[in-house]
């Protein structure tokens, strides 16, 4: 059974331009409202089995982020169904999960919580989510004052110390410094070999080579292929030479 | 020897999704709680200052200017208007402070529900948890007063309860509030306008006995019975002022609308509450 199934899953956001913020002005403008609505993914289907480690592709803009938050159940399918088996931990993007007025520590336990752990399993694994941060006494200090290199250490520290069965990834280590990144991709190989299903959005196309077992690349909000990191990314990167939009740098 | 029940816990959090709920109200409230009190030396103490305030400004005017009597207690000592006033003011603030603050608890967690998935009812319930936790202090303060007057009796135990019925009624509308104001920011504004003109349509400045039939054309002595508040207020009063046990009727009309109107927030609140994750 995979850990992850995706079945025939749309994405329909609304998006409203001079969205009335208040009452007064909703009635003021009563009738003459300019509401879009914007497909952000269209009937993709996809199985990501236990414990393996799925690379996604795609441009900006082609749907990767909405399919991760669809999975992490940020948001709910508008058609389809998403399943995913087991606890899931999400790392969308920087200092994702973190309450800005509450401090490190208080923060780890807060996302402990969310993810079904209580405090005494969190104090347990509180020692190596500080030392892996590296934020040191800043853990009891308000994350609002910690700089985006120390949020997104301490995100990835508890996202990989809670022991999720599954893990989603969003383009965050590349916030990090070269040892960093060296220690996440150690992190993230020996949560693999300890039967983790990783699921990453990257970017970097010699990473996903060099790390998934499957990828996926997504273009417009379809599902172009699936398989063989080494095809998709080639298929992808013979897209993108043909004069498929060029890839931004950002998310 | 000791009998160990290992399955009451479980029992009482059957599924995780339970636990997982109680551990989010937990830390909602332990946050509430901590931005109260934590940053000034006064701490709990500072909260008594305002509840003191309006008592002893409501007790001047009403009491002392417009020679507002109040019942007698039970033991027929006291006509203290304060007290009278006092016993409904703590029930009112349960109410009040958990429909505006249910508005601000979702703001606070907002930006963070959009990035990892979490209820975010439980928010804006450990917010109203620490409400009642900081009410109960309240209500210390006037069952001491009260002790110092020997006016206390075991009707007593229906203050906590009359509390926790205001605390569920103000939830249903503050789940409502917040999901509003979510969209529409003028409607906390609005909120407190209509909050304070409640505040004047419950007796709690003034007994129900001394409200006219008919004023303006409008029947106003209807209009006060009517106020589903009033019953909650009529507990409490009987419970710390007369030492009665509650009138049947209240209670049960204000537990019925205290679990109506939160059943009813609440499923409104989980229904909305995903696609406000989805505003940009």
């Amino acid at each position: 059974m995979p850990a992850v199934e995706v079945s025939d899953v749309s994405k329909r956001f609304r998006l409203e331009l001079n969205r009335p913020t208040s009452v007064k002005e909703a009635v003021l403008r009563f009738g003459r409202r300019d509401v879009r609505h914007v497909w952000a993914l269209r009937d993709v289907s996809l199985a990501i089995e236990k414990g393996s480690f799925f690379g996604l592709v795609g441009h900006n803009g082609s749907g990767k982020s909405t399919l991760l938050r669809l999975m992490a159940g940020i948001h709910r399918p508008t058609s389809g169904r998403i399943t995913a088996q087991g606890r899931l931990s999400a790392l969308l993007e920087l200092g994702s999960g973190f309450h800005p007025e509450l401090t490190g520590r208080e923060n780890v336990f807060l996302n402990g919580a969310m993810l079904g752990l209580g405090r005494r399993q969190m104090a347990a694994a509180m020692e190596n989510i500080i030392e892996l941060s590296g934020v040191g006494d800043q853990i009891d200090a308000p994350v609002k004052i910690y700089s985006s290199g120390m949020y997104m250490r301490l995100g990835f520290s508890v996202a990989v110390n809670v022991e999720p069965e599954i893990l989603l990834v969003d383009e965050v280590i590349a916030v990090g410094d070269e040892e960093f990144q060296q220690r996440c991709l150690q992190h993230m190989e020996s949560l693999r070999s300890g039967g983790t299903t990783i699921v990453l959005v990257s970017h970097d196309t010699a990473l996903v080579r060099e790390l998934c077992d499957r990828a996926g690349w997504l273009d417009g909000g379809c599902l172009r292929s699936v398989g063989d990191p080494d095809e998709v990314v080639d298929a992808y990167l013979v897209h993108v030479a043909d004069g498929g939009p060029e890839p931004a740098a950002g998310r | 020897m000791t009998v160990k029940h290992p399955g009451l816990r479980a029992a009482l959090l059957l599924s995780p999704a339970a636990r997982t709920g109680a551990r989010l109200v937990r830390s909602f409230a332990e946050r509430e709680t901590k931005a109260l009190y934590k940053r000034n030396l006064l701490g709990w103490l500072w909260s008594l200052l305002k509840p003191l305030t309006t008592v002893a400004v409501y007790s001047l005017v009403f009491g002392v200017i417009y020679r507002a009597t109040a019942p007698s207690t039970a033991n027929g000592q006291a006509e203290v208007f304060a007290l009278y006033l006092f016993s409904g003011l703590v029930v009112w603030n349960v109410f009040n402070t958990i429909v505006n603050g249910s508005m601000r608890w979702m703001d606070g967690v907002s930006e963070l529900r959009k990035k990892i998935y979490f209820p975010t009812e439980t928010a804006l319930i450990g917010g109203a948890a620490a409400t009642l936790l900081q009410s109960s202090l309240e209500a210390l303060v006037l069952v001491l007063i009260m002790a110092v007057l020997a006016n206390v009796s075991w009707t007593l135990v229906f203050l906590p309860v009359a509390m926790l019925l205001a605390a569920l009624f103000a939830l249903g509308l503050g789940f409502a509030a917040a999901i509003v104001n979510a969209r529409y920011r003028d409607i906390q504004h609005l909120t407190t306008i209509v909050l304070s003109v409640g505040f004047f349509m419950v007796p709690i400045v003034y007994t129900p006995d001394i409200v006219p039939e008919r004023a303006y054309g409008l029947p106003v002595a209807r209009l006060v019975e009517l106020n589903p508040l009033n019953s909650v207020i009529a507990v409490t009063r009987d419970a710390v002022y007369f030492l009665e046990p509650p009138d049947i009727a209240d209670l049960a009309t204000a537990a019925a609308w205290a679990t109506g109107v939160f059943v009813a927030g609440l499923a409104f609140f989980r229904r909305r509450s995903m696609a406000i994750s989805e505003e940009p």
